[in-house]
Formats: C-alpha cells, sequence, structure tokens
C-alpha cells in the first residue's frame, strides 16, 4: 500500500503545581496508508519516537469509547478515523476533548462526563408503570440509544456544554432517553418531570452537534426532542422551555408565521421579559424589535391544512434501529 | 489504609457480576479496574451468550456440546453447572434491563453459532457484549459499590500464613502507590492477547491477573490452549463475528474456492473454531491464500441482509480494511482471540490459594477446555461471575482480619522508582514487545512443532534480561502510560513462557493445540490439565499435571471428534 508522510501536530498537556494546564504544540512526522488510523499513527509515535505521549486507547474498534479526542477540529474516536481522510494539507492536528478538565496530552478527566450520566438514575427501576409484557417492537426506541459507547464525544463538541457546564449533556440526556422508552422501566413520569428541571432536556439548543459526533449514530439530539414530547404530552408544560415550544406551535397553526414580539413574554412570563428590558432597548437602538402586529403568512390554508393532518395522523418521527440479528 | 472484605480486579462482565452477589450478601466489596468500567474488553464481544432457554432445548444438549467442543479436557462438573446455570444468568440480565434482541412476542431471540447442536444463542444485535456491560454497569451504580477507576494491580499480598490479605495498587491518575487490605481478592482481569503480535483483543488485555497470581504462588492452568478466531481481519486482526458465517457467510480460498467442506462436510464454516482455523491455515501454508491470508465472502447474502444484519461488522471492514463486503470478500486469517487457559480454581472458582479467587477469561475453571465455543465466554463471565462472587463472599464472611505485609508496598515502590530512573540504553517498551509477541506469532501459532516450540523457548533468558534494559520515556507522575506498559510486558513475559513450555511439554494435538509432529489426541497419557508454577529459585515456569475432574456421564468419554 501506498505510504505518505504527514505531519502530527498534537497539543502537549501538563498540569503544573498550582492546578494549572501547561499548553504546548509539538509536531511529529508520521507515514501512513489510506487505511491507516489515527490511533495507529498515535502508537508509532509513542512506541518509536516519544514514549511520553499519552493518550486513552483500548479495543482498536470503535466499542469501548476510550480514544475520543479533537481530530482537526471535531471529537471523533482516533481508532476510526484515517488519517488521509482528516489531514489538511498533509497536517492532522490532535488536542483533548473540549468541556472537560485536561489530566495530561490527550487525557481528559472523565469524572465530570460520568457524574452527569450518574445523575440521571441510570438504570432500570421496578415501579407502578412497568409492563411485563413486552414484544419485539417496544424495544425499538431502546435499540437505539443502546448503541451508546459513552465516549464523550457528543460532549466534547456540545455548543451548550460550552457555555453552560451545568447542562446534562448529549450521552446523559439519550441514556436518560433509553430507560423513558423501555417498557419494563417502573418510573417514567418522574424521570421526565426530573428532566423537565433547568439544565436538561430543555436546555439543548439544537445545534445537531451531537448528531454529527457520534461515532455510533445515536443522534442524541434526536432522543433530546423525543423526550421533549414525551414531556409535553405528560402535562409538563411549566418551564421556559416547554413554554416556548407550545408558542411557536401555537403561532405558527394560528398565523402561519412567529409574533417575536410577545414570544418572549410567552417563554419566560411578565416578570422575565421584564428583566430581559435591558436586551430589549439594545435591541430597538439597533432596529431589531419585531412589529407587535402578528403577521399572517401567504398560504395560510395549507399550513392549517398541513396541522389538521398531522393531528389526524401524526407521523412516527422517532428513531429506530432495526433489531437486527447477524448471527 | 483502605480495607474491603473483599476486593475484585477487573470491572468487566465477570468482575462486575462478582461485585453485584457482594452487594447483595452485604459485605463490604469494592473493584480494582485499570480503565473504566465501561471500557472493559467484554464491549468487543459481538455473537451472543449460550443458554438453552427454549423448552425444546435441554442444559444436557449445551452441557454435550461444550464437553465436545472442548476436545474432553473441560472439567465436567463446572461445565454442567454452568449449562445448567445458563438460563437464570441469562433472564437475570434481562430482567436488569439488558436489551436483548426480541421475537415477535417478546422472547429472547436466539440464533445458530458454531458447534452447537441447538439454536442457544441469546444476543443483542452484533453488540451482545456492550449491552450486557453497560447493563451491569448500571446495575454497579444502583448499588454504589466503590471503584477504584484507572488503577493498576501491582502485587497480590500475602499474609504470614500464605493466605491473600490484599493487593497493591498504582493510582493511574496521580501516580499513587497504595495498599488495600481485603480478605479476599477476586480476579476478574481478562485474558492475554498482547501476548502475540495480532489479536482480536484490545491493547489493555496484558493478562495483569494471571501474571500476578502465578508470581503470588497460584497455578495457571491449560495456557497451550490459545484460541485463533477463524476471522480476525488481515491487517489489523480485530475480529469478524462468527455470526458472519451464522447467517452464510462462507470462506473461501485465493482461488475463491468454498474449502471447508474437506474439513468438516457436515457443519462447513459452522464447525468449531479450532477445526475452521486449521482449515484455513492449511489453506494458506498449502499456497492458497493470499498475503497470509483467505477470505470471508458474504458477497451472495445481499447488500440488505449485510445492512440489516452486520452493520458493525460491515463498517469495521470498511473503516480498518478498506473493503466494503457488500462488493468484495474480506481478507482475514485465523488469529489470537481467547485463553482457554488461566488461574486454576475448583468449580466455584477458588484457587489452590487460600483467599484468592478467578473468575472469566483470566480463570481456568474449566469449561473450555482445549478449545471454546463460541457463546459461551459471556456466558462464563455471568455465570462464574455469579458463582464465584459467591464463594469469595462465603469465604471472606468466615475470615478474621489479615494481616498486611506494608514491605509490599515498598517493594513495588522500589520496583517503580527503578525503573522509572533507568538510563537510556536505546531499548524502549514497545521494542522489546514486539520482539516477544512477533516471536509468539511466528513460533506457536495454529500449527507447532517441537522444533519452533524450542526457538521459542530459548529467547526467554535474554528477553528476561533485556527487560531489565528497557527505559521510560515518561517519568513522570500523572498518567503515566508509558510505565504501566513496560510493568504490563513483564507480565506478558511470564504469561508468554507459560505457554510455550505448556505447548512444547503438550506431545498430541487437542483442541487448539496442533502439533505437526503429535497430530493424534493421546487420551491415554494427555487427557489432563497442564499447571504452569512459578519457580523462584530458578526465575522459571516449572510445569505440573493434574487430572480432569469427570462425572462418569457415559456420553462424555472422548470419542473422535467430528464436525
Amino acid at each position: 500500500m501506498e505510504m505518505k508522510s504527514y505531519t502530527f501536530r498534537i497539543q502537549r498537556n501538563r498540569r503544573n503545581a498550582e492546578g494549572g494546564v501547561e499548553s504546548r504544540w509539538q509536531e511529529y512526522k508520521v507515514e501512513a496508508s489510506d487505511t491507516t488510523t489515527i490511533l495507529s499513527a498515535l502508537e508509532e509515535i509513542k512506541g518509536h519516537q516519544d514514549g511520553s505521549l499519552t493518550f486513552r486507547q483500548s479495543c482498536r474498534s470503535a466499542i469501548c469509547g476510550s480514544c475520543a479526542m479533537k481530530i482537526s477540529g471535531r471529537t471523533r474516536l482516533a481508532c476510526k478515523t484515517h488519517v488521509a481522510k482528516v489531514a489538511k494539507n498533509g497536517v492532522v492536528e490532535i488536542a483533548p476533548q473540549a468541556n472537560q478538565p485536561v489530566i495530561k496530552d490527550l487525557a481528559i478527566d472523565i469524572g465530570p462526563f460520568f457524574k452527569r450520566v450518574h445523575k440521571i438514575t441510570p438504570y432500570l427501576q421496578e415501579g407502578p408503570e412497568s409492563t411485563k409484557e413486552v414484544t419485539k417492537s417496544s424495544f425499538d426506541q431502546v435499540n437505539h440509544v443502546t448503541q451508546c459507547i459513552m465516549c464523550g464525544c457528543c460532549y466534547s463538541d456540545c455548543t451548550m456544554a460550552e457555555v453552560s457546564p451545568e447542562f446534562a449533556g448529549p450521552a446523559a440526556l439519550a441514556k436518560s432517553f433509553r430507560f423513558v422508552s423501555d417498557p419494563r422501566e417502573g418510573h417514567k413520569k418522574s424521570r421526565l418531570a426530573q428532566l423537565a428541571e433547568p439544565h436538561n432536556a430543555w436546555s439543548c439548543v439544537r445545534c445537531a452537534m451531537c448528531v454529527e459526533s457520534c461515532p455510533k449514530d445515536v443522534a442524541p439530539m434526536e432522543a433530546i426532542v423525543k423526550l421533549r414530547t414525551r414531556m409535553v404530552a405528560q402535562g409538563l408544560n411549566d418551564g421556559a422551555g416547554a413554554r416556548h415550544a407550545l408558542a411557536f406551535h401555537e403561532d405558527i397553526q394560528k398565523s402561519g408565521d412567529l409574533n417575536e414580539f410577545t414570544l418572549l413574554q410567552r417563554t419566560l412570563g411578565i416578570f422575565g421579559a421584564v428583566s430581559e428590558l435591558g436586551s430589549a432597548l439594545h435591541l430597538m437602538k439597533k432596529g431589531k424589535i419585531p412589529s407587535p402586529f402578528p403577521h399572517k403568512a401567504d398560504g395560510l390554508q395549507e399550513v392549517r391544512a398541513i396541522y389538521a393532518a398531522l393531528e389526524a395522523h401524526p407521523v412516527d418521527v422517532e428513531t429506530k434501529a432495526a433489531d437486527v440479528a447477524p448471527e | 489504609m483502605n480495607s474491603h472484605d473483599l476486593v475484585i480486579v477487573g470491572a468487566g462482565l465477570a468482575g462486575m457480576r462478582a461485585a453485584l452477589e457482594g452487594v447483595r450478601a452485604g459485605i463490604n466489596v469494592a473493584i480494582v479496574t485499570k480503565i473504566h468500567p465501561l471500557r472493559s474488553h467484554s464491549c468487543a464481544a459481538q455473537g451472543g451468550v449460550n443458554a438453552a432457554i427454549n423448552p425444546k432445548d435441554s442444559w444436557n444438549s449445551h452441557a454435550y456440546d461444550t464437553v465436545k467442543g472442548a476436545d474432553f479436557i473441560g472439567d465436567e462438573d463446572a461445565i454442567e453447572l454452568m449449562a445448567k446455570e445458563a438460563p437464570d444468568s441469562v433472564l437475570e440480565l434481562d430482567r436488569m434491563g439488558c436489551p436483548f434482541s426480541r421475537l415477535e412476542q417478546g422472547e429472547v431471540a436466539q440464533r445458530p453459532f458454531g458447534g452447537a447442536s441447538f439454536d442457544r444463542t441469546c444476543y443483542a444485535a452484533d453488540r451482545t457484549g456492550q449491552v450486557m456491560l453497560h447493563t451491569l454497569w448500571e446495575q454497579l451504580v444502583k448499588a454504589n459499590v466503590p471503584v477504584y477507576e484507572e488503577c493498576h494491580l501491582q502485587k497480590l499480598a500475602l499474609d504470614e500464613n500464605g493466605e491473600v490479605a490484599g493487593v497493591v495498587v498504582y493510582d493511574i491518575k496521580n501516580g499513587n502507590i497504595f495498599p488495600i487490605g481485603a480478605k479476599g481478592v477476586l480476579m476478574a482481569t481478562g485474558g492475554y492477547g498482547r501476548v502475540f503480535q495480532v489479536s482480536t483483543n484490545a491493547t489493555t488485555n496484558t493478562g495483569d491477573g494471571m501474571a500476578l497470581a502465578l508470581r503470588a504462588g497460584a497455578p495457571l492452568a491449560d495456557m497451550e490452549f490459545v484460541q485463533f478466531h477463524p476471522t480476525g481481519l488481515l491487517t489489523s486482526g480485530i475480529l469478524m463475528t462468527e455470526g458472519c458465517r451464522g447467517e452464510g457467510g462462507y470462506l473461501i480460498n485465493a482461488l475463491g474456492e468454498r474449502f471447508m467442506g474437506k474439513y468438516a462436510p457436515t457443519k462447513w464454516e459452522l464447525a468449531s473454531r479450532d477445526v475452521v482455523s486449521r482449515a484455513e491455515q492449511t489453506e494458506i501454508i498449502e499456497g492458497r491464500g493470499k498475503n497470509g491470508g483467505i477470505f470471508l465472502d458474504l458477497r451472495h447474502l445481499g447488500a440488505e441482509k449485510i445492512l440489516e444484519r452486520l452493520p458493525q461488522v460491515r463498517q469495521l471492514s470498511i473503516d480498518l480494511e478498506g473493503v466494503d463486503p457488500i462488493h468484495e470478500p474480506i481478507p482475514v486469517r485465523p488469529t489470537v482471540h481467547y485463553s482457554m487457559g488461566g488461574i486454576r480454581t475448583d468449580m466455584w472458582g477458588a484457587s489452590p490459594l487460600k483467599g484468592l479467587f478467578a473468575a472469566g477469561e483470566a480463570a481456568c475453571v474449566s469449561v473450555h477446555g482445549a478449545n471454546r465455543l463460541g457463546g459461551n465466554s459471556l456466558l462464563d463471565t455471568i455465570v462464574f461471575g455469579k458463582i464465584t462472587g459467591r464463594k469469595a463472599v462465603e469465604y471472606v464472611t468466615a475470615q478474621g482480619a489479615k494481616n498486611f505485609p506494608m514491605r509490599e508496598v515498598e517493594l513495588v515502590k522500589a520496583r517503580i522508582g527503578e525503573l522509572k530512573s533507568r538510563r537510556d540504553f536505546g531499548l524502549r517498551p514497545n521494542e522489546l514487545h514486539h520482539r516477544l509477541s512477533t516471536k509468539m506469532n511466528q513460533y506457536v501459532g495454529v500449527f507447532r512443532t517441537k522444533e519452533d516450540l524450542q526457538l521459542a523457548l530459548e529467547q526467554f533468558p535474554r528477553i528476561r534480561k533485556d527487560y531489565e534494559l528497557i527505559h521510560l520515556d515518561d517519568k513522570s507522575e500523572v498518567f503515566n502510560i508509558d510505565l504501566l506498559r513496560a510493568i504490563e510486558l513483564g507480565h506478558l513475559i511470564d504469561l508468554a513462557e507459560c505457554i510455550v513450555r505448556g505447548a512444547l511439554a503438550r506431545e498430541e494435538s487437542r483442541g487448539a493445540h496442533t502439533r505437526n509432529d503429535f497430530p493424534q489426541r493421546d487420551d491415554e497419557a494427555w487427557r489432563k490439565h497442564t499447571l504452569a508454577n512459578w519457580d523462584v529459585e530458578k526465575g522459571e515456569v516449572a510445569l505440573s499435571y493434574e487430572a480432569v475432574r469427570t462425572v462418569g456421564n457415559d456420553n462424555y468419554v472422548p470419542k473422535v471428534r467430528v464436525y
């Protein structure tokens, strides 16, 4: 196989005595073929050039979740990423996962990530809502999210986690959906109520970075959306997130367009809206305050017809994994 | 000093299942693991877990298949126990929330597997190990079991009576070396795939528990029986599940011939793994291979079936071998996969060393004898995790406090300090590991001869000498993986010697151990377990033998094995 030379630009991190992290970039040359993985290249460096380069890895086959790291700007598993595919002008840049404390080089402290997972009560509970009788199809939803290997790629690339360390994060929320959707789970309602609290399901901004980053096709954001749907169906409408979604729903159904002037007040309530007055004045100065008079969209009849059709025949928007039988 | 009643080393399926027994019994149990529990290699098991849960199946049939698969050197009491306990153990996991694949009415689905006379392999798509591991981890979180995460076992500590008194561990996160007192220690540290250059195993599979048990005075059994999986990817060794053949995949040689009929006229590709691996290697040796491999051909299954039933495997083939199985046959070869050998235990998982227990791949109970059947390793972990856990609980409950030998901590500190302070003689751990592991692949493969095995054995004095010359680039305290690998390499050397000595001595062919110079199975002389002990005086491995435990069932009398 044809070998090409690549430059690996790797972030080397050390914790100093004061608890801070000292970073520098170090370059290594590695020969790689079309199917050489980033992990093989890192092993080549560690084994033959610099034994002090530090990173986690284990299974080499994208199932243990150890080797998630920032590779060319995106968090990926080193073991299933090809050097040739991510190199830019022959250079591959590697850094540790973001949104988490760094221990050394590419190894991060996985504690805070798992703490979030622990918080969602990550085990099946018997209870009043447990169903004993299950069928093949009742596992469709569970199957999909249990593909998660807890590698942390989604959390590292999460734009919400970047600004809000309190956010539960995509992996933990997808895991919670795994239980909410399991027919055997006995406390679905109280789980949903807990997930309606701040920093959980409603905090996601639906940027879809987690869907892009997930190496196992879990699509955490879709699980989060499903959680929201189930919350609203349960009447868990009190929070800002739910009110915001319902206001959207109401506007589009009514006028086919969003009434942004009243949206804030409907989402945050009168007092909440008043507290945002500063921002409003700022927007007003820039001429960005929307008109208070609702605008009716063209083709409103069509929008209403779509709503009527959907309400009569709801589309199943839930992601399912085939209950595959490979052996 | 931290102390527990029971310390379990390893947080894969066997270790976590054992820990739950400790919780249920109300003892103080803790787990030590060098990687986060969810990173354990149990997650890489793809195919499934055997249990006679169908009313038309029976545990007797499962037990017989296993005795035969083991080439009549498995311990029959333990095999029967495993087959009997299988349905309860699998269904218990199901109740814990494990998302096994289902039949229409919700029953756990089962599929055919190599060497089995019934479709008894329960599964969750092609990621059975992963969902089982995640399920047991959930239970571990629920039970709030203390886990010493990213702590590496350094030594099994014995008290003045030669009984287990705890362990010394190295905290990878900060470099601390500290003792953990325990009345009993249960090794669930898995296998040693890294002894070989190419294996299906994780790079963390370095047999630490086996090697440290050996050095502490416990015997390892049947180490010469190393399972070669018939379908590891040619370049990386990554596993292509037996399910590829279960789904109807063919093995073809470089001439495009489907060859298994010559070797196993009834079962073809679904003969037991030792038979299929030998057939492949024969094709390769006789010149009908390509680049040292043959091919796994799934093309005739069609894109739809491959995408629906073998999605993970297809993706791995594309990612790691650059081959899409829908359009091209996958280059594969027999690849080191599993250790039938391990820490010798009785049928309850207790080793002869007082206070030491072992379960899962780290143990040799022995339910797999000379060749493990697919689907029996996941089963082994949950059945003997439970049984050994119970036995260990029973033992520690009857023990008083142990006297921890603090000098062991000092010895470990001195050893690690010495490793870190070494001068650079130009030998990195990786280079020595490469030398050892390539020799093991070269001389201790599917087919073995006295000459090759002797060549393998002769290298040990030199390797041990050079091991004292390796140096570390990383001298730091925090997350020193360089140091970790150097320590692991020491374990691999000990285990490799056990494998080579056992293989050289066993002058017969049985299961996964094939000697070209002794092609027949010899029940008269060799229906016995090899025990490897560490000879402290000589600084090398010494062998002895032990009878197979039989139960007097006429069906189990050795006969010619045909598939």
